[in-house]
């Protein structure tokens, strides 16, 4: 099946300095494609050369039809909702009478067909995020690109959005990237992963599969590896998951600090061989308390050459 | 205080009397007014949302110049103005000085920056991201411009008051261009300047009263016009 997008080669310079840096991807009809990364590894900068604000220095980006970006600011014109949902449209060249039709559904779709009649200046930060949204979902392109569009949201906000959002995603554009700051967003939006570090693609795969197989400990720890222990030859990286406080487990250690969450605690345990992280049902344990820990998972790579112990 | 008292009852005298003198007077600074600041739209607005729009290099020399012609002195304005005018001069062919053809350039000449200028100013309070949005999903030039436009209207409005307001009271390069002319030339503006300089206080008070009450009826017809449009558009797509 012809790829909606193809990037070969992409190298793009800002202020002479590179990037993106030969960088390739394509996307699949009807895949939702979420890019991660560290802050600077070039994720923005992707999206604004695919979208055609950005010029490329060398390198191919081809879209099998038409591209719409919608940018991590929610600049909404002083009229009503309909009126700035009618109005994107307008500007992607949506003839007229098509585009009421495509208003409805697509706030209907984010759950904003209430707001319909208001005048945008009276939107709450959510509010306006599910409009701005709405007007990507509504102009209807066959490359739907997203920056960051669920930030500087709270937690009950972003996450009330982001379920909306993964719903109609699929039925928005028959492909969509998707730059995402929150790991846990790019789990529930999307079918496939990338995560980029200095201008280059360095994992590309589904979410379960990168995650329960990171192809580098560099990228695992991105991902949320934040235990690490040394064991033999190899290093050992944990999630909190990965990582179970047992009076019979193999590896001793002492408790270095309790963090109370909703559900229990998460806790830091200093062992001989490195520091763990552990979610532990109560939070009655104290700093300095001596603990046995049990690995339940985790992924296992060599020891860099010239790493200390 | 006498002189105030004594142009309080000429002005009223001139309006009951309709002197013909003073409604020429009136026709004169309307048009004056009108022509320049119509012709400063059309070509300040376009200018001024091109470089308030624009991402090119230069913008920045551009902005600065816009907001140095906020401050042209009238006065050197209409001196370069009617040298260029004599009749060896480069446009001494056209026969523009001591014409009413030549007040209208010389009030031109004066608008257009102040309508530049301020439309630069009101494009760059347009809402953050709003521009780069509407380029984002494809926008043409002219629906940017016009986007901007709606967006910017209050101070759009207050760039064309404030030409308006230039254009009924301006007094300088007018009366240097067009020589203050008695039934051609002469505004209201330098009608009065001429009857202080004759020592005519009351005449000249009676014709300032006169010309502030036109300035309030013609800009509260504006102000009413910059905040009603906004009311009106809110629920419209372009």
């Amino acid at each position: 099946m012809r790829a909606v997008l193809e990037v070969v080669d992409l190298e793009v310079r800002r202020d002479g300095r590179p990037v993106l840096d030969r960088l390739s991807l394509a996307v699949a009809p009807g895949e939702v494609v979420a890019v991660l990364g560290p802050n600077g590894a070039g994720k923005s900068t992707l999206l604004e050369t695919v979208g055609g604000m950005l010029p490329a220095a060398s390198g191919r980006v081809r879209v099998a039809g038409r591209v719409a970006t919608v940018l991590q600011t929610p600049g909404l014109a002083s009229r009503s909702v309909r009126a700035n949902v009618d109005l994107a449209q307008a500007w992607f060249g949506v003839p007229r009478r098509q585009r009421r039709g495509r208003t409805e559904a697509a706030l209907l779709a984010l759950r904003a067909d209430h707001l319909a009649r208001r005048p945008a200046a009276a939107l709450s930060g959510g509010e306006r995020r599910r409009v701005h949204l709405a007007r990507g979902v509504a102009v209807g392109a066959d490359l739907l690109l997203l920056d960051e569009p669920f930030a500087g949201l709270d937690a009950e906000t972003s996450r009330e959005l982001v379920a909306d959002t993964a719903t109609t995603l699929r039925e928005a554009a028959s492909a969509v990237l998707v730059v995402l700051h929150d790991r846990a967003d790019a789990w529930a939006l999307a079918d496939r992963v990338l995560v980029m570090m200095a201008g280059r693609i360095v994992a590309d795969g589904a979410p379960d599969a990168l995650m329960k197989a990171p192809p580098s400990a560099e990228i695992a720890r991105f991902l949320g590896y934040d235990g690490e222990v040394r064991i033999g030859d190899d290093v050992v990286l944990t999630r909190p998951a990965h990582v179970r406080l047992d009076p019979g487990g193999e590896l001793e250690g002492a408790v270095r600090s309790v963090v109370r969450l909703e559900d229990g605690a998460r806790v830091e345990v200093a062992t001989p061989r490195g520091t763990l992280f552990a979610l532990h049902p109560d939070a009655d344990l104290a700093p300095g308390e001596a603990v046995r820990v049990a690995l339940v998972g985790g992924v296992r790579f060599p020891v860099a050459p010239g790493a200390g112990r | 205080m006498t002189f105030l008292w004594q142009g309080l009852q000429q002005a009223w005298h001139l309006i009951a009397t309709r002197d013909p003198y003073l409604w020429g007077l009136v026709d004169v600074t309307l048009r004056v007014c009108a022509l320049s600041t119509g012709i400063a739209i059309l070509v300040g607005i376009p200018i001024g949302l091109g470089i308030g729009l624009g991402r090119f290099r230069g913008r920045g020399v551009l902005v600065t110049l816009a907001n140095a012609g906020l401050g042209l002195p009238p006065v050197i304005v209409g001196i370069v103005l009617a040298v260029l005018m004599f009749p060896q001069a480069p446009l001494g062919r056209f026969h523009l000085l001591f014409t009413l053809r030549g007040v209208y350039i010389a009030q031109t000449a004066l608008a257009v920056p102040i309508i530049i200028a301020l439309t630069i100013s009101a494009v760059s309070d347009i809402a953050p991201g709003l521009i780069a949005q509407a380029r984002a999903f494809g926008a043409r030039r002219h629906r940017i411009a016009l986007l901007a436009l709606r967006e910017a209207r209050v101070g759009v409005m207050a760039a064309i008051i404030a030409a308006v307001g230039s254009g009924l009271s301006e007094v300088g390069a007018i009366a240097i261009v067009g020589g203050n002319a008695e039934y051609s030339t002469q505004t209201l503006a330098t009608a009065a300047l001429e009857r202080v300089g004759a020592g005519r206080y009351a005449d000249g008070i009676a014709i300032g009263i006169l010309l502030i009450g036109l300035v309030l009826i013609v800009t509260a017809l504006l102000t009413v016009l910059q905040f009603a449009g906004g009311q009106r558009r809110v629920g419209r797509s372009s």
